[in-house]
C-alpha cells in the first residue's frame, strides 16, 4: 500500500453523508407525489397519512439541506482549507482543455493518448460542485414558493406558481440524472475506481488515484514535501480548530479500520490478473 | 333445398308454436286475479294497521295491467295469501312483505348490502312503488331519471332542494340526456354510506371514477362544448398528484365545486364564482389573499395554451426537457466513452 493522500476530512465527510442522506429522502419522497402510482410509492400510499407524512419529510428533507448549505458556506468562509477549496474550485480555461483533451483520448483522436495533469479539483468535480450549488439555489427558491405560496401569491399571479411547479419538477429531475449519471460514474463505476471511491468513508485517496486524477496536486504537494514544508491539506491550522476538532485521534479508532479490511480486498480483486 | 321439398318440419314446428302459445299464461295468471280484484278494486276496502291508520287496500286493475307487472298474478307476489279466507282470519295473513328477490335476485343482493337496507326500514316498495311499477324507461315511472328528485326527495329533500337548484338539476329538468340524477353518482340499489370505501361517494372515489365518468368522457363534453382538461389538469395538480397517493386532506372535486349544489361560476352562488373563490380556498388555506384566488386553476402546460401562464409553463418544460437531453445526453456520452477507453486500456 502506497502513501495515502487526505481528501476529505472527517467534517467533509459527515457534511458529504448528511447531503447524500437528504438528497435521496427529497428524490424518493418528491417523485413519489409526482408518480403516485408507481410500484415503488406503494411504501407510502398505503400507510394512513403517507402522503401527508411524505410531505412533511420532503419539507424536513428540504430545510435540513437548507441548514447544511449554510454550514457548507460558513465552513467555506470561515476555515483556511475551506476558503483554499474555494480557491481551488474556481473554473478555469484548463478545465474547459482537459475535458475537451480527455474526450479527445476518449475517441482516439490523441494518439497517443495525452497524459492529463489535472489540480485538487480536476473538470469533473468542478462541475458537479458549481452544478450542486446551482441545483440547490434554484431548488431552494422554487420550493419556498411552492411551501409559501399564500405568501408568494400576496404578490405574484398564480401563474408564476405553476412556474415554479414545473421548474421545481424538471430540476429535480436533472439533479437526479446528474447524479445517477456524472456522479455514480466518477466515484463507482469509472474503471479506476470501481467498485467504489473509499473517499467518501475513510477520506482518503491513494496516491495511484491521485496520479489519475489529481496529477497537478500530486506534483504540488511532492514538491513542498521537498521543501520542508507542511502540505496544507492536512487539516486546518488556523480556525482554533474549532469548526473540525475531531479530526486528529478519532481518525485512528474510526472505520477505517474495517473498511480498510474491506478495501485491501477490494484491491486485490481490482488487481487480481487472472489465473 | 330439401326443406322445402321435404314439408315435414313442419309438425315439430307446430307442435312447439302450439306449446309456446298455450303454455305462456297459465291458468293462474289471470284466473286468481280476477278473483283477488272481485275485492280488491273496491276503492273503500281498507284495514288499519298497527297505529290505527287507514290504509287502502285498493288495487285498480286498469293501472295493474299498465304496470310492467301486467302479466303476473297477484299470488306470484303475495304468496302468503293461500285462499279468500285471509281477509276473515285477520290481517296478519296478508301483512307479509312481498319478496321482490324471488325475480330480482340480482338487485336484492346489491340492496342487502346498501345503507338503505342495512340502517333504515326501507324495501323496495319506498322507491319503487307497489302494484303500478313502470318501466325504467318510462318516464311516468318513479324511478325515472327525472323524477327521481322528488322519489328521493321524499326522504332526502335537503339534498333534493340542493340537487334541483344545481347545475346538474336544472340540466335534468329540462330533459337534457346524460345528465345526471341521484343514481349517476350515488349507484342504484347498492347505495352506500359516503365513508364506505365502496361506495362511489366515498372521498377516494370521487375525483377518480364518480366525477370523471362525465367529465373525462370526450363524448359527453364536447355536447356540452366543455373540455376534460380539468380532469387531466387537476389530476397532474398538487391537489391530484396527493389524492391520487391516498391524501385525504387534499381537496377533490366536491371540496371547491360543492356536492349536490354545483353550479357554474357564472352563477353568483356558485362556490366558483370569482366573488366566492377565496372563501372556498380560505377552506383549506386560510391565509389565501384576494389575489390567492384569481388565475385559471385547471390550467394545462402547453407552448399553444389560450392562457399566457399555460404558455409560459409550456415553454419553461420545453426548455427544461431539452436541457435535460442535452445535459444528461452529454454526459452519458462523455462518460461512456470513458469508460469504454478505459476499459480497453485495461490489460486482461
Amino acid at each position: 500500500m502506497g502513501k495515502k493522500y487526505l481528501r476529505m476530512t472527517l467534517n467533509e465527510r459527515i457534511q458529504h453523508i448528511n447531503l447524500a442522506i437528504n438528497f435521496t429522502i427529497l428524490v424518493i419522497t418528491g417523485f413519489a407525489l409526482k408518480y403516485p402510482e408507481a410500484f415503488w410509492v406503494s411504501p407510502i400510499t398505503d400507510v394512513p397519512l403517507g402522503m401527508t407524512f411524505r410531505g412533511f419529510l420532503h419539507r424536513l428533507s428540504g430545510v435540513a439541506t437548507l441548514t447544511l448549505g449554510g454550514y457548507h458556506l460558513l465552513y467555506l468562509a470561515f476555515t483556511e482549507r475551506g476558503r483554499q477549496i474555494v480557491v481551488d474550485m474556481i473554473p478555469g480555461w484548463k478545465d474547459a482543455v482537459d475535458l475537451w483533451e480527455t474526450l479527445k483520448n476518449n475517441l482516439f483522436i490523441n494518439r497517443p493518448a495525452k497524459v492529463l495533469k489535472m489540480g485538487r479539483f480536476n473538470f469533473r468535480e468542478k462541475l458537479e460542485y458549481l452544478g450542486l450549488i446551482w441545483g440547490t439555489i434554484v431548488m431552494t427558491v422554487t420550493g419556498c414558493i411552492l411551501w409559501f405560496k399564500e405568501e408568494w401569491l400576496l404578490f405574484f399571479p398564480l401563474w408564476t406558481f405553476e412556474v415554479a411547479r414545473a421548474i421545481h419538477f424538471y430540476e429535480a429531475v436533472l439533479a437526479t440524472l446528474t447524479i445517477l449519471v456524472w456522479h455514480f460514474y466518477s466515484v463507482v463505476f469509472n474503471p479506476d475506481v470501481y467498485p467504489m471511491s473509499w473517499a467518501w468513508i475513510n477520506g482518503n485517496l491513494t496516491e495511484h488515484e491521485m496520479e489519475l486524477e489529481h496529477g497537478l496536486e500530486l506534483e504540488r504537494i511532492k514538491a513542498e514535501e521537498k521543501g520542508g514544508s507542511v502540505h496544507s491539506n492536512e487539516g486546518p491550522k488556523a480556525g482554533g480548530g474549532k469548526v473540525y476538532p475531531m479530526q486528529e485521534g478519532r481518525e485512528k479508532l474510526s472505520i477505517k479500520g474495517i473498511y480498510g479490511m474491506v478495501q485491501n480486498f477490494n484491491e486485490s480483486i481490482k488487481n487480481w490478473k487472472g489465473m | 333445398m330439401i326443406w322445402r321439398k321435404n314439408k315435414a318440419w313442419i309438425v315439430p314446428l307446430g307442435i312447439l308454436s302450439l306449446l309456446f302459445f298455450l303454455g305462456g299464461p297459465g291458468e293462474t295468471a289471470w284466473g286468481g286475479n280476477a278473483q283477488c280484484l272481485s275485492c280488491h278494486q273496491d276503492k273503500d276496502l281498507a284495514k288499519k294497521d298497527a297505529r290505527g291508520k287507514k290504509v287502502s287496500l285498493y288495487v285498480s286493475e286498469d293501472l295493474f295491467g299498465k304496470s310492467v307487472h301486467a302479466g303476473i298474478s297477484c299470488t306470484d307476489c303475495h304468496t302468503r295469501i293461500l285462499d279468500d279466507a285471509h281477509a276473515g282470519k285477520g290481517v296478519k295473513e296478508a301483512d307479509r312483505k312481498v319478496d321482490c328477490g324471488a325475480c330480482h335476485e340480482m338487485s336484492e343482493k346489491l340492496f342487502k348490502t346498501s345503507v338503505h337496507s342495512l340502517r333504515a326500514e326501507i324495501a323496495c316498495k319506498e322507491c319503487h312503488g307497489h302494484h303500478y311499477i313502470k318501466p325504467l324507461t318510462d318516464p311516468r315511472s318513479v324511478t325515472y331519471r327525472t323524477n327521481l328528485i322528488q322519489t328521493c326527495g321524499a326522504c332526502h329533500p335537503e339534498e333534493s332542494e340542493q340537487f334541483g337548484g344545481s347545475i346538474h338539476g336544472v340540466e335534468l329538468s329540462r330533459g337534457r340526456p346524460n345528465q345526471p340524477t341521484c343514481t349517476t353518482c350515488h349507484g342504484t340499489h347498492a347505495i352506500r354510506a359516503k365513508s364506505d370505501p365502496e361506495s362511489p361517494v366515498h372521498f377516494r372515489k370521487v375525483a377518480i371514477t364518480t366525477c370523471p365518468q362525465c367529465h373525462a368522457a370526450e363524448r359527453i363534453m364536447r355536447e356540452y362544448r366543455f373540455t376534460t382538461q380539468p380532469v387531466r389538469s387537476y389530476y397532474d395538480s398538487f391537489h391530484g398528484l396527493s389524492y391520487r397517493g391516498g391524501d385525504a386532506f387534499s381537496a377533490n372535486c366536491a371540496s371547491c365545486h360543492g356536492v349536490h349544489d354545483i353550479r357554474p361560476s357564472s352563477d353568483p352562488k356558485s362556490m366558483i364564482h370569482r366573488d366566492n373563490l377565496q372563501q372556498t380556498c380560505g377552506t383549506c388555506h386560510p391565509r389565501a389573499s384576494e389575489n390567492f384566488a384569481k388565475g385559471k386553476i385547471h390550467s394545462v402546460a402547453s407552448i399553444k395554451g389560450e392562457d399566457f401562464g399555460e404558455k409560459v409553463v409550456g415553454w419553461v418544460r420545453v426548455v427544461y426537457i431539452l436541457l435535460i437531453v442535452m445535459v444528461i445526453g452529454g454526459l452519458t456520452f462523455f462518460n461512456f466513452m470513458d469508460w469504454l477507453r478505459k476499459t480497453i486500456d485495461r490489460k486482461p
